[in-house]
């Protein structure tokens, strides 16, 4: 087992021992299971898998859609440090759907580079938080 | 003697005032320990990041990386956290005032000044002073920012620094030492440093991989790190706010309780002088007609 802390600066989201955790980093996604080699990688906006036991099954998994952090793994600890982590069960899809349309409005009318920037940080941010919302929906 | 009318009058508005002030006082007092609590919750944040920093120190030379080069400070660049509500007692003229007094001594040394300002109240005062030169002004961002509020700001001072444009960056908050103590204080987030306070006590991390490199590691750290600051200082600030806002409201309240009942005496004595004299008047009558 290894021992799993997601830190957020809204304070500790997950802190306990798992078999296994799926994390999306700069170098493309990768999976910790114990005895992990000692690792400090960049993590990028996408989703975080997590399973608890070795027999759980994909569709039980713990879900986390995080935006840009770092991510540890040292001595079966793994720490990943991240702005917002947003779990399945605190997701709403129909407003995580709204505010991807926003988005995407923002996107459209975006009138310069830099806006232009801004609006797809925030659809690519919000389509993660909508696939983490929609997984939420096939588990029932 | 007021008449009675206009005493009645003058004290049915008071009482109406201390039903507002007294609905402040309490919506500030739960905006304030909701402030508090988020704020505790970065702590964990903010000591995992600066222990890996220390140790990211331990293999790496930090000082080359652009945003711990200290440089001669020709320009200062001052991040101020203030509101966009005023009632708030001495909340924004406090770090005003912190702002002011370091740009007089930044005048004397030759040290250009910029600002960065948060909140329309800091905005519509530092926009008259030209000593100052304003960069951007962000709204207030309420009672809950979230990562995706200060981003701009961390992106801004980062560029700043590493185009040399400034050469120092310091942050202007109030720090919440309790609910009766604010003190506007200011703190210097470029150049980053890292305290290590022990170095044999920090683990090396010699054996470590990094992916896709101890650069690329080092910037996220450190952005992390700024990161959490200034998301501290905003709850902080944010505490701060609602605390001094309960204060100067509960004093509000109270000073409305004291006019209302030398209202009520004022009242009461003009009533029992118009009955005095009414009397008088009946008596004096009577006593005419004999």
């Amino acid at each position: 087992m290894i021992h799993f802390t997601l830190y957020s600066l809204d304070g500790v989201k997950f802190d306990d021992q798992v078999y296994e955790v799926i994390i999306p980093t700069l170098d493309g996604i990768i999976g910790v299971l114990p005895g992990h080699m000692p690792l400090i990688s960049v993590a990028t906006d996408g989703v975080i898998l997590v399973r608890r036991t070795a027999t759980e099954r994909d569709d039980q998994r713990d879900v986390f859609a995080i935006s840009g952090g770092t991510v540890q793994v040292e001595n079966d600890q793994l720490r990943v440090l991240v702005d917002e982590a947003d779990s399945a069960d605190s997701l709403n899809e129909k407003e995580v759907q709204d505010a991807y349309e926003r988005a995407k409005n923002l996107k459209a009318n975006a009138k310069d580079h830099v806006s232009l920037q801004n609006a797809q940080a925030m659809m690519d941010r919000h389509a993660v938080r909508l696939q983490v919302a929609s997984m939420k929906r096939r588990k029932k | 003697m007021a008449s009675t009318q206009i005493l009645q009058r003058r004290r049915k508005s008071v009482q109406s005032t201390r039903q507002i002030t007294k609905a402040m006082e309490l919506v500030a007092a739960s905006k304030m320990r909701r402030a508090t609590e988020v704020a505790q919750q970065g702590r964990s944040y903010r000591k995992a990041a600066h222990e890996l920093l220390s140790r990211l120190s331990t293999v790496t030379d930090i000082v080359d990386h652009p945003l711990y080069t200290k440089r001669e400070v020709k320009t200062r660049l001052y991040v101020a956290i203030t509101s966009d509500r005023g009632l708030a007692g001495a909340y924004n003229s406090n770090i005003i005032k912190l702002l002011t007094k370091a740009a007089q001594q930044d005048q004397k040394d030759n040290i250009t000044t910029k600002a960065i300002i948060i909140g329309n109240r800091g905005v519509q005062f530092i926009k008259r002073i030209d000593a100052i030169d304003l960069l951007a002004a962000f709204p207030s961002f309420g009672d809950h920012p979230t990562a995706n509020d200060i981003r701009p700001i961390l992106t801004s001072i980062s560029e700043l620094y590493e185009n040399k444009e400034v050469d120092d960056v310091q942050l202007l908050y109030t720090v919440h030492q309790s609910n009766i103590a604010q003190v506007a204080t200011s703190l210097s987030l470029l150049p980053a440093r890292v305290d290590v306070s022990d170095p044999d006590a920090v683990e090396s991390l010699n054996d470590v991989t990094f992916e896709p490199s101890i650069t690329a590691v080092l910037d996220n750290v450190t952005e992390r790190l700024l990161e959490v600051q200034i998301w501290q200082a905003m709850l902080e600030s944010i505490a701060s706010e609602h605390s001094m806002r309960m204060l100067s409201m509960k004093n509000a309240t109270d000073n409305a309780n004291d006019l209302i009942d030398d209202l009520t005496l004022a009242f009461n004595t003009a009533r029992q002088a118009n009955i005095t004299q009414e009397i008088a008047e009946v008596t004096g009558g009577a006593e005419a007609m004999k």
